[in-house]
C-alpha cells in the first residue's frame, strides 16, 4: 500500500516503465491503482525504430503484474520521508 | 483509481503476454481487466514481410493475459502503411 | 458491457477457446460461472502446434487456464439490446423499490463494501452506476 501512495504522489511526473518483455515506455504518469496498474500519457517507446508496434498509441494502460521496473524522477521522491514511512509501516505490521 | 473506462468504445491496441498485438474496439471490461474487443484484428509483425492483419471478430481476452492496452490515435494509425512496416514480433513475457 | 454478461449470453453458441498452453477448443458453450470456468459440448480440441485433433463429447475448462475466447459477432448486438431493454424496465420500476434491474450497475463495485450503495441510492433516485 505504501508504494501505491508513493506512485500517487508522482502523478503528472514523467516516468519510464520497463516491462517484463523488455519494452521500455516513457510517459507522464496519469494514474495508478491498488494493483499498481499504471496509466501513462504522451508515451514514447525506447528504440522506436525497433518497436514500431505502438507508433499510433499516445496513452496506455499497463498491467501492474508485468512491470519489471519503474524509473522515478529522483527530485520528486523524498527518500528520507519514504524510509520513515517504511519503518512506521513495518512497526505497524509487527503490532498487528 | 486507474481505470479502463476511458477506453470504452475507442479503438485500442492490446499487447498480450505471448507477444500478440490485437487491435479492436473496446466494448467492455471488468474488475479483473478482462476485456471484450469487437471488430478485432491481430497484427502479425515480421522482418520478412509487411504487417499482416488477420480479422478475428468478437474477442473476450482474459485480464491475466494482457500486458498493455493503448488507445490508438486513429488519424496517426491510418497514416501508417502497415505493408511497409517490418519489425520483430513483440517478445513474450519472461518471468 | 461486462465480459461475463457477454459470456452468459453465449450459452448454446459456438465458440473458440484458446488456452494458455496454446491448445484450442472449438465447441458450443453449455455453461459458465463467474470464474469463467466453462463447459463445452461437441468439442474439437487441437494441440498447440495445430497438427493433432481430438473430438470430445463434452469438456470442462478451468477459467484460469484460458487465454481468450472468440465469440460470434452477432452476440455483441444481442447483449447491447438486452441491456437497453433491462435499463428501460429498470427506469419504469425504479422508485417503487430500489433493487430492480436498475441496480445492476452497482454490482460491479460490490467488492468495495457498502460504498457503492449508500451513495447513489439517496432519495431512491440514483442510477447505481457502479461499473467503474
Amino acid at each position: 500500500m505504501l508504494i501505491f501512495s508513493v506512485f500517487k504522489t508522482l502523478t503528472d511526473q514523467q516516468v519510464t516503465v520497463e516491462l517484463k518483455n523488455d519494452l521500455s515506455i516513457t510517459g507522464v504518469l496519469k494514474s495508478v491503482d491498488q494493483f499498481l496498474n499504471i496509466r501513462l500519457d504522451n508515451i514514447t517507446v525506447l528504440d522506436e525504430a525497433r518497436h514500431p508496434h505502438m507508433m499510433a498509441v499516445k496513452n496506455c494502460f499497463i498491467r501492474g503484474s508485468v512491470v519489471r521496473y519503474v524509473q522515478l524522477p529522483a527530485e520528486h521522491v523524498d527518500t528520507q520521508l519514504l524510509e520513515d514511512a517504511t519503518r512506521r509501516e513495518a512497526q505497524n505490521q509487527i503490532k498487528r | 483509481m486507474s481505470s479502463l473506462q476511458g477506453y470504452v468504445d475507442r479503438r485500442v491496441l492490446l499487447i498480450l503476454q505471448d507477444g500478440r498485438a490485437i487491435v479492436g474496439v473496446m466494448a467492455g471490461f471488468d474488475q479483473k481487466s478482462n476485456v471484450v474487443l469487437s471488430d478485432s484484428k491481430e497484427r502479425v509483425y515480421s522482418m520478412e514481410e509487411g504487417v499482416e492483419e488477420i480479422p478475428l471478430g468478437l474477442y473476450l481476452v482474459k485480464g491475466d493475459m494482457i500486458i498493455l492496452i493503448g488507445e490508438l490515435d486513429e488519424t496517426l494509425d491510418k497514416a501508417v502503411d502497415l505493408a511497409t512496416i517490418r519489425a520483430e514480433p513483440i517478445p513474450p513475457i519472461r518471468y | 458491457m461486462l465480459p461475463l454478461s457477454l459470456l452468459n449470453a453465449a450459452q448454446n453458441k459456438p465458440m473458440l477457446v484458446e488456452l494458455k498452453n496454446g491448445e484450442t477448443c472449438n465447441g458450443h458453450l453449455i455453461n459458465c460461472d463467474n470464474f469463467m470456468n466453462i463447459t463445452l459440448r461437441d468439442v474439437y480440441q487441437t494441440n498447440s502446434d495445430g497438427d493433432r485433433f481430438w473430438k470430445l463429447k463434452e469438456c470442462y475448462i478451468r477459467g484460469s487456464t484460458i487465454k481468450y475466447l472468440r465469440i460470434p459477432d452477432i452476440l455483441l448486438d444481442a447483449v447491447k439490446e438486452e441491456q437497453v431493454r433491462a435499463r428501460e424496465v429498470g427506469r419504469n420500476t425504479r422508485g417503487a423499490h430500489a433493487g430492480g434491474p436498475g441496480n445492476r450497475g452497482g454490482r460491479g463495485a460490490s467488492t468495495r463494501g457498502g460504498r457503492g450503495r449508500g451513495g447513489p441510492m439517496r432519495g431512491g433516485r440514483g442510477r447505481g452506476r457502479g461499473v467503474q
